[in-house]
């Protein structure tokens, strides 16, 4: 067996592999392009006999999804802006030094990161209702998803910071560079492709929120598509192929981005998460 | 005035501004919330006193009425079968598609990285589009398992209780299974080769291998990972939200579903922090395991 004929089997093999392991997400698309009645065909069609591809325009007007949209860019820019802001300064620092304090702080950050959303909802709604920052839906959303996420941000951005050969620093404060005129022009220029990477890591899971953003807020003018997709599911629904649609209309930027950016984005996350 | 501004541009003072505000906010949004949940389980929760920070004095009562429901323990253990099944199925596909890959043909790490889409989407998604591909009548899973002879009827995965806690199982494995391969293809990429070589002039043969260079190689990768899938497992309310809402008839309701439930369904807040204090113990022992298995990689 020659080595090409070996690797073109074994990528046939991957390739089958990708296949079925996708399948779900094909299906999403097919639905959605399908009429009502083939939708419900039994034996189900895996090619639609004439594509409803005025189905997109027809749910994005029916369901209101440019403002659920809108909502979803706003909470995932707001957490994404805030957790940078306020993050890559603590990784900074919890990469710089190492003594007991760091040890300390790196041993809080990783344990706040492990709470579920779900367990923490009563106390942050309860005390966000005392506060009256519950007046304030979308904020009090960002500032949930931002503590509850900053600390997977400082892991993957520590990791860049620690990759940052800490002489240039020096040679830039010998150089007559104030502290933070070196952080500032040299090691932030160096460490810009993992805080993107881990900033866009960020926004997806922040476009993709749902427990905080349904919890929080009740009008439905301010709610984000993932808690607009939840309500347009009913118990006893059988508008699958209007449910695919806003589901596609959903996901596929997120889809895009990552398959463009599926590189630095893969190698990114494993940096954080293990190594 | 002066040495103060020197200070936050280039000294001490630098430093501790980066952590310091941070590491408030975090104390202010995360601990704070989570001592005052602990607080609030001892307290008596209604809707009028929601909006007071004085409250009745109950000791355990909460606890104890929790327990004390019938669906406490039916509960639990489904948590419990939740966590197995679904940890296990990750964690066993995960390690059978990283092994494949790690025979490194051109385009396996394209294609690798590529299985990842499932879990950079939003939850909700997954679980609507796992929810219509479970349908009973019409669902395609059901018409593959029928075609494969598996099953000879349909079954109702959300709404029959013996399989509706099975179909949030299934679409949670296939969600991680990715992230699962993604990390085990890391570690064994990181095991020498020279490993191999001479185990081969020694005879080994591949399952040898397998059983005394791979696993004891990758034993604290396992290790982080196991206690990761545990957290995010824990963590997953999505698809229950998407798929089931814990029903029928709580067979399919967990721990952390039920937590927001009791909160935000029932209105009952002070069960609902009860619930939340047990479960964030749980996942803390989990991940006092994570981080010292980390923590050599995490030190750098």
């Amino acid at each position: 067996m020659s080595e090409t004929f070996r690797n073109r089997l074994l990528l046939l093999v991957a390739l089958l592999l990708a296949a079925v392991y996708l399948f779900p997400l094909y299906w999403m698309y097919i639905t959605a392009l399908k009429t009502g009645s083939e939708m419900f065909r039994a034996p189900p069609s895996f090619w639609p006999d004439d594509p409803q591809w005025s189905i997109f325009p027809f749910v994005f007007q029916l369901k209101g999804m440019g403002r659920f949209l809108w909502n979803s860019v706003v909470i995932a820019s707001g957490s994404v802006a805030l957790i940078a802001v306020l993050g890559t300064g603590a990784a900074y620092v919890l990469a710089r030094y190492r003594n007991v304090w760091i040890d300390v702080g790196l041993f809080l950050v990783l344990m706040l990161q492990v709470l579920p959303a779900s367990l923490m909802i009563t106390p942050i709604f309860v005390l966000f209702t005392l506060t009256g920052i519950l007046d304030f839906p979308r904020t009090a959303v960002i500032l949930a998803i931002a503590a509850k996420s900053m600390p997977f941000f400082i892991v993957l951005v520590r990791a860049t910071f620690m990759s940052v050969p800490m002489e240039l620093e020096e040679a830039a404060l010998v150089d007559g560079n104030s502290r933070a005129g070196a952080f500032w022009s040299i090691v932030l220029p160096l460490a810009r492709n993992g805080i993107l990477v881990a900033a866009i890591l960020i926004f997806m899971q922040a476009f993709g929120e749902f427990v905080y953003s349904k919890s929080l807020i009740q009008e439905i003018e301010l709610q984000p598509s993932s808690v607009g997709l939840n309500a347009f599911m009913g118990p006893n629904t059988n508008e699958w192929n209007r449910i695919m649609a806003f589901a596609s209309i959903y996901v596929t930027p997120i889809l895009a981005t990552f398959v463009l950016l599926q590189r630095r984005i893969v190698s990114g996350l494993t940096s954080g998460a293990l190594k | 005035m002066r040495r103060l501004y020197s200070s936050l541009v280039d000294g001490r003072g630098f430093d501790l501004c980066l952590i310091g505000i941070p590491l408030a906010f975090l104390i202010v949004l995360s601990g704070i919330p989570l001592i005052y949940n602990v607080v609030m389980s001892f307290q008596a929760v209604d809707m009028f006193s929601l909006g007071s920070f004085i409250r009745p004095w109950v000791g355990f009562e909460n606890y104890r009425q929790l327990i004390a429901q019938p669906e406490f323990w039916p509960i639990m253990g489904h948590t419990a079968t939740f966590l197995a099944a679904s940890i296990a199925g990750q964690f066993l596909l995960g390690f059978a598609l990283a092994l494949f890959f790690w025979t490194n043909f051109p385009g396996a790490s394209w294609l690798r990285g590529l299985f990842l889409v499932s879990w950079v989407m939003p939850g909700l998604v997954v679980g609507a589009v796992w929810n219509w591909l479970l349908s009973g009548d019409f669902g395609v899973f059901n018409f593959v398992l029928r075609e494969l002879h598996v099953i000879s009827g349909n079954v109702f995965w959300r709404s029959d209780p013996n399989f509706a806690l099975w179909s949030v199982i299934i679409a949670n494995i296939w969600l991680g299974t990715s992230f699962n391969m993604i990390l085990l293809s890391v570690g064994l990429s990181s095991i020498p080769a020279d490993l191999y070589e001479a185990a081969e002039l020694d005879g080994a043969g591949a399952l040898t291998r397998f059983w005394t260079i791979t696993l004891p190689m990758m034993r604290s990768t396992i290790g982080a990972l196991i206690s990761l899938g545990l957290i995010f497992t824990l963590q997953q309310f999505d698809l229950f939200a998407a798929i089931t809402s814990g029903g029928p008839n709580n067979a399919s309701n967990v721990a952390q579903y039920w937590a927001w439930d009791l909160s935000f369904k029932q209105y009952d807040f002070a069960k609902g922090a009860a619930i939340s204090v047990i479960m964030i113990a749980v996942v803390m022992v989990a991940s006092v395991y994570y981080v010292r298995s980390t923590r050599h990689e995490v030190r750098g």
